[in-house]
């Protein structure tokens, strides 16, 4: 194991009294993808807003670069992109100003935060329509800025909530060359997904969570392991074993 | 700071870029001065109708005379007939009706005296008499007219002179004499009616001024909307550099407003002196930022859009009934104490010094200290209470 980058401690977060976080510890190291997987409502968006210091945790506390969430937010902000579950993004806006605006709200001068903008437009694909307003996007397009602006600035850590929902096989590879590319940079990444093949193929390490609680965390070939021949199991035989095959609402 | 100014014109950009947005809200200063101006302002000169029945059928003196009627500025001509004009006056449609009987030009043209009639309830009514004596006008101009033609004729007859050369003469004497009257009437007016402006224009403007609450209500609660809320305060965006930038950008937008409402009350009921105008911008501003921070205040208390409609519409309005906006509290009250306790009293009191009692920015020590004092606290408070209300949710 390398240093930690993000330390986790016994995070709990209720919301009206209804445990959305029951107990979380782990540690993410600098330069691992780490993914996060569970069912609807498992409480990883929960663990993510807490990280991101938008929510405050009932208890426990977390480092991010050393920092703790609790003492120093401002720092921890600094140090963290964030790609949220749900669109945000000003949608009478072209790409790229919404790119240069939150560019310049993470410390880009006005000529860093364009570069920055129209090389993340070009990762994703997206150069010939820089200038487009946002509501003139597709709901594919819109989700490729919403990670777009998660790059925008200098992190050292990336949140990614779902961040390839409703994109296409082309853009999603892209994606991942892009992800790798940042990891192997140093970037240290939790990525939230409900695709097992993509959990499969772009993180170092897997947490399952259920219920508000880890109930695995390993190796995408130590989880498989633990239940056979990992050539012949699959993610997604593990994540129906560990969590159960009843619906979740 | 700098952040801070990035949140406030990224906000104005998207105010400018909205074009529908921008237009209503350019708009509606215009529309709400039009209403003043339609209560309050505008010519004050009468304009009625007169109502005739001719029996005079081709009567040539009787077209002159309906024609000089029709040519009075203040006046439309309605032609009746006879039982019409009886039974309109009967229900009481009509308060008054000039009656032109038959033979009247004919008597005109053979000396004899002749005869025109008002028909009328009662008095007339204060329209009907105001009608009537300018009918009066025109009619004692035309009597003059016979009676000069008439002496003229006398006078020259049997001198030689041709008597259609005489009517001619005179004729053009007559309207040159009324082109170029020796005496000459003007009406020239200086402002509309000035009480009613006084007294409700800063009323208005205060009420219009605090609408501004919901523009500051909206620069959040449309973040929290969008999911670009929470987005901000994972950048290096500190929660005081938003509410300071958002602050900033709803200042200015109801400052634009209120200015044009202003400068059309300027420009049209000349009721201020240029410094009293720049007076009353400085208190508008004051205000406006005053009210930008109410707004602030509300949008962090509230989770929804509609929490936030309600509480500023209920703050609204408790504001301008304490405030006494439109009627005068008398002292010693218990609404003269509560209104104490509403900024509306305060801008109020400001403008009306200005506007209405010709005080100067010199006397308004303790409006100003408290409005820029709710400037102040609203900012404070309003980071305090959106950290306590948005962390646990
Ligand atoms: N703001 C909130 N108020 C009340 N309950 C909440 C709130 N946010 C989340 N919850 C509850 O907390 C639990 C965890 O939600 P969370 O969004 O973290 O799940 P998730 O794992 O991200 O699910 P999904 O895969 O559907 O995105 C759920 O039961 C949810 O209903
Ligand atoms: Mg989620």
């Amino acid at each position: 194991m390398g240093e930690a980058f993000l330390a986790v401690k016994d995070i709990y977060k209720s919301f009206n009294g209804q445990k959305a976080v029951n107990g979380v510890s782990f540690t993410i190291d600098k330069g691992e993808i780490f993914g996060l997987l569970g069912p609807n409502g498992a409480g990883k968006t929960t663990v993510i807003r807490i990280l991101s210091t938008v929510l405050a945790a009932d208890t426990g506390d977390a480092t991010v670069g050393g920092y703790s969430l609790r003492k120093n937010p401002a720092e921890v902000r600094d140090l963290v992109g964030v790609c949220p579950q749900d669109l945000a993004l000003y949608e009478d806006l072209s790409a790229l100003d919404n790119l240069i605006f939150f560019g310049q709200l993470e410390g880009l001068n006005g000529r860093e935060a364009k570069a920055q903008a129209m090389s993340h437009l070009a990762l994703m694909g997206l150069t010939e329509r820089a200038k487009g307003k946002i509501s003139k996007f597709s709901g594919g397009m819109k989700r490729r800025i919403n990670l777009a602006i998660a790059l925008m600035g200098n992190s050292k850590l990336l949140f990614l909530d779902e961040p390839t929902v409703g994109i296409d096989p082309q853009s999603r590879n892209n994606i991942f060359e892009t992800i790798r590319g940042l990891r192997d940079k140093g970037m240290t990444i939790l990525y939230t997904t409900h695709y097992m093949e993509e959990a499969n193929r772009l993180c170092d390490r897997i947490a399952i969570m259920d219920g508000g609680k880890f109930v695995a965390m390993d190796t995408p070939q130590g989880l498989k392991r633990q239940i056979g021949d990992p050539d012949k199991v699959t993610l997604e035989d593990i994540f129906l074993k560990l969590t159960g095959r009843s619906l979740r609402d | 700071m700098k952040r801070a100014l990035i949140v406030a014109l990224r906000e104005v950009r998207t105010y400018l870029q909205d074009k529908a947005d921008l237009a209503f809200s350019l708009l509606l200063p215009i529309v709400t001065f039009a209403l003043i101006y339609g209560a309050f302002g505008g010519s004050e000169l009468f304009h009625g109708t007169a109502y005739i029945v001719n029996e005079d059928v081709n009567g040539t003196y009787t077209e002159k005379l309906i024609e000089q009627i029709g040519q009075e500025k203040s006046l439309d001509v309605e032609l009746l007939s006879r039982t019409d004009a009886e039974s309109k006056l009967g229900r009481s449609d009509l308060n008054i009706v000039l009656f032109i009987p038959a033979g009247f030009s004919d008597k005109l043209n053979t000396n004899q005296p002749a005869e025109l009639t008002f028909l009328q309830r009662g008095n007339g009514g204060q329209e009907g008499q105001i009608v009537a004596s300018i009918i009066r006008g025109v009619v004692s101009k035309l009597n003059q007219e016979f009676s000069v033609l008439d002496q003229t004729k006398q006078i020259l007859t049997g001198k030689g002179i041709v008597t259609e050369q005489i009517a001619i003469t005179t004729q053009k004497f007559l309207e040159r004499e009324q082109e170029y009257p020796l005496i000459e009437v003007k009406e020239v007016a200086i402002g509309s009616k000035p009480n009613m402006v006084n007294q409700f224009l800063p009323g208005i403007i205060t009420m219009y001024v605090l609408f501004a609450i919901n523009i500051g209500t909206a620069a959040i609660v449309e973040e929290r909307r969008r999911g670009t809320l929470e987005r901000l305060l994972t950048t290096h965006l500190s929660p005081s550099e938003l509410f300071f930038g958002k602050f900033m950008a709803s200042a200015l937008r109801g400052f634009i407003q209120t200015f044009i409402l202003l400068a059309l009350s300027y420009a049209v009921f000349h009721i201020f002196t240029p410094l009293s105008f720049l007076e009353c911008l400085l208190i508008a501003f004051l205000f406006t930022m005053a009210c930008s921070t109410i707004g602030l205040v509300i949008a962090s208390l509230s989770r929804t859009q509609d929490a936030a409609t309600w509480i500023g519409v209920t703050f609204t309005m408790a504001m301008t009934i304490f405030g006494g906006t439109f009627f005068t509290i008398s002292k010693g009250s218990a609404l003269y104490t509560l209104s104490k306790l509403s900024i509306n009293t305060y801008a109020n009191n400001a403008f009306k010094t200005l506007i209405a009692e010709g005080g100067h920015i010199s006397d308004l020590g303790l409006e100003i200290g408290v409005i820029a004092g709710v400037t102040i606290v609203g900012l404070v408070i309003s980071r305090f209470f959106f950290k306590a209300v948005s962390k646990g949710k």
